[in-house]
């Protein structure tokens, strides 16, 4: 199990990120190098000043007031999984540290961690429900015929992030917590890799490098694939009321 | 396919490439939310009309030659190369796609699948698979342009035969359309036919404008068929015209492409500053009416009157509300279709299609969103300005039997303006086009 972790968790981790912040820096250079379009593909109703150009661009790819207008279904559900993925995230920063005041504010570190168990638990589920949807819609019709392998790979890989990021929450959140994973994480920042007694007792280190697994292919496939519309949506909305 | 073909296709691609196209390809999730925006694939439930379908054929392309991943495992985006499978399909997928850019309005990430279908119709015509039908119409607009004395007579008289009819309507024996003033202030570049001219001209004279008609007429013919090159030459034709004559600003008439490639294409076809102010005529009309510089009595036209927006003119060009004004001056029973404005359906006759028979089918089929709206309207008179969306319409009204009386905008504001004789010429539909 040990070598399993050292893999997953340590090597693999400093391979996907290498991967990922060298291959999105790539991305955003092409995008960036490539000249721009020499006609304005701007459309209306557009706002007249950049500002508004500007918060029209954020209403638009956070919010996607339009597509909310022509699909509420696939809508909610992709909301659902955007904003449990972006409360997941930030969740996961206390791997880097706690938060400040925060402990407090919910009365000390036992309450903290309920709270995180909670709402990890919350936005762990609803992210699973995103992935779901996702995968049932793309198994019929024009959703089938329209998704390509890319579409299932990057399904799959999600599903194997999120199934082991829950039953890490799910199994063994009870008495594991973010101070833990924190020495672990903390370690290989210091590139002086070490685990935990914790994580190598029982079989903590096979749910956590399976999690690990999943997170370092996603992360190494992530600026090769359609993912890349987390950054460029931005871009692309911005160029809507041009 | 051979080497060297695939060679040419890709330099198609490869000089097309921009940020835009590079990043629409990229980010395209495949989500499908375009699926039901598109008035054709809701029409014909056939796939390959869904719109990101049409881009995915590109992205085929571009993810086996132009990016890595795509090269390094193939399957895993189904990059293939350019066969005649993927061809035909493209041609079909293309040539059919109107471009009014509702799926890039419903899109999260705005995604404007009518721009990577302009690498499309570069690929086909690059492949020799261009429609022909459009080829040969932008090469006549050319050709036009390069020997105008040629046809200068027949012009000329045919200007002639119009001014007696505008006198005839507006009962001043001064009135007429003045060709080749120097010095005016607007050059009206009208389209193909009497009825584009005439209640633009009523409309002119009687508003005192200082106006000269253009040889040319404002159908881009190049910019359907998706070579740039000849788009900019027959756009080329009346901008030197306008240089020449001195004008100060350039208007164009109802149709609706003609609008947006005068004022949002020319200069990057053209790699330089439009040197005029483009104004769309019903803008010009819109301030006559708002002006006082013309008069209209309101409810001459009976019967409640709705409103189409032209998708290049509404959704891509931003003229929603001058229009509209236009008509709620001539009638007090106006109503508008639901949905409207940037979220209007097209009518499915936009992109040429109407000039292309092969695709008669799928164009009926897809109008099919646009005969629910007018029937659910209630309305007896439809207010229409682009030329194709008219000719569709037309065809919808006859086919489905909806009774609608179809007018020009500038028709119907002439019909509404107090002079002796317009009744007898102000016709819906300006029936006497010839193209």
């Amino acid at each position: 199990m040990e070598t399993y972790l050292w893999i997953t968790s340590v090597w693999g981790v400093y391979l996907a990120l290498a991967v990922f912040i060298v291959g999105i820096a790539l991305r955003i250079y092409q995008w960036a190098t490539t000249p721009k379009s020499p006609v304005r593909l701007g459309m209306f109703p557009k706002p007249a000043t950049k500002s508004g150009r500007f918060f029209k661009m954020l209403k638009d790819t956070l919010i996607a007031p339009h597509s909310a207008k022509i699909e509420p279904t696939m809508w909610i559900f992709s909301m659902i999984f955007h904003v449990a993925a972006l409360a997941a995230f930030v969740g996961h920063l206390r791997i880097l540290g706690e938060y400040p005041i925060l402990p407090e504010l919910l009365g000390g570190e036992h309450a903290m961690n309920n709270f995180a168990a909670y709402a990890g638990s919350i936005a762990g589920t609803l992210m699973l429900i995103g992935v779901v949807f996702w995968i049932a819609r793309r198994t019929f019709g024009p959703y089938k015929n329209l998704s390509v392998p890319e579409d299932y790979l990057l399904l799959a890989l999600l599903f194997g992030v999120i199934i082991m990021g829950d039953h890490l929450r799910f199994v063994y959140g009870g008495f594991i917590h973010a101070d833990t994973y924190q020495e672990w994480f903390k370690s290989l920042l210091a590139f002086k890799p070490m685990f935990p007694e914790k994580l190598l007792s029982g079989n903590v280190g096979w749910s956590l490098g399976t999690h690990m697994l999943f997170t370092d292919l996603l992360l190494m496939y992530f600026p090769f694939s359609k993912l890349v519309h987390t950054i460029g949506s931005f871009a692309a909305n911005y160029v809507r009321s041009e | 396919m051979e080497k060297v073909q695939i060679e040419t296709l890709t330099g198609v691609i490869d000089k097309k490439m921009n940020r835009q196209l590079k990043q629409y390809i990229d980010i395209c999730a495949r989500c499908a939310i375009c699926k039901d925006a598109c008035h054709q694939y809701v029409g014909t439930g056939d796939f390959k009309y869904l719109p990101a379908r049409r881009a995915e054929l590109i992205r085929q392309i571009y993810k086996k030659y132009f990016d890595k991943a795509g090269r390094f495992v193939p399957a895993l985006y189904e990059a293939r190369e350019p066969d005649d499978n993927l061809l035909d399909e493209l041609y079909d997928s293309t040539y059919a796609c109107t471009g009014c850019r509702r799926c890039m309005f419903y899109c999260p990430f705005s995604i404007d699948t009518a721009w990577i279908l302009s690498v499309a119709k570069a690929i086909l015509i690059a492949a020799g698979r261009g429609n022909e039908m459009l080829g040969q119409l932008a090469d006549a607009a050319i050709f036009k342009g390069d020997n105008a004395a040629m046809f200068e007579g027949v012009m000329l008289s045919g200007f002639e035969d119009i001014s007696e009819e505008v006198r005839a309507i507006t009962g001043n024996p001064e009135h007429k359309v003045h060709v080749n003033k120097e010095g005016a202030d607007i050059l009206y570049v009208a389209l193909a036919g009497a009825h584009s001219i005439r209640p633009a001209a009523v409309i002119f004279e009687e508003a005192g404008e200082s106006w000269t008609i253009s040889m040319f007429e404002a159908a881009n013919y190049g910019f359907f068929y998706g070579d740039t090159e000849k788009a900019r030459l027959i756009t080329k034709r009346y901008i030197d015209e306008a240089k020449r004559l001195g004008v100060k600003e350039i208007v164009v008439p109802e149709c609706g492409h003609a609008y947006r490639v005068a004022e949002f294409f020319y200069e990057a076809w053209s790699k330089e500053p439009m040197p005029f102010k483009v104004s769309h005529i019903l803008e010009k009309v819109d301030d006559y009416i708002k002006s006082g510089r013309i008069t209209v009595d309101r409810d001459k036209i009976e019967g409640k009157v709705t409103y189409h927006d032209p998708c290049q003119l509404g959704r891509n060009g931003g003229k929603f509300e001058q229009p509209r004004d236009i008509v709620k001056a001539v009638t007090s029973n106006f109503v508008d279709l639901t949905p409207n404005r940037a979220e209007q359906w097209c009518c499915g006759g936009g992109g040429g299609i109407v000039a292309m028979e092969e695709f008669k089918d799928v164009r009926l089929k897809s109008g099919a969103k646009k005969v629910e709206q007018l029937k659910a309207s209630g309305a007896s008179v439809l207010a229409c300005p682009c030329e194709n969306c008219r000719l569709q319409i037309e065809e919808l009204n006859d086919v489905h039997g909806l009774g609608l009386e179809i007018w020009q905008v500038i028709d119907l504001v002439v019909a509404a303006m107090p002079l002796p004789g317009n009744q007898e010429s102000a016709t819906p539909g300006g029936e006497d086009a010839e193209a």
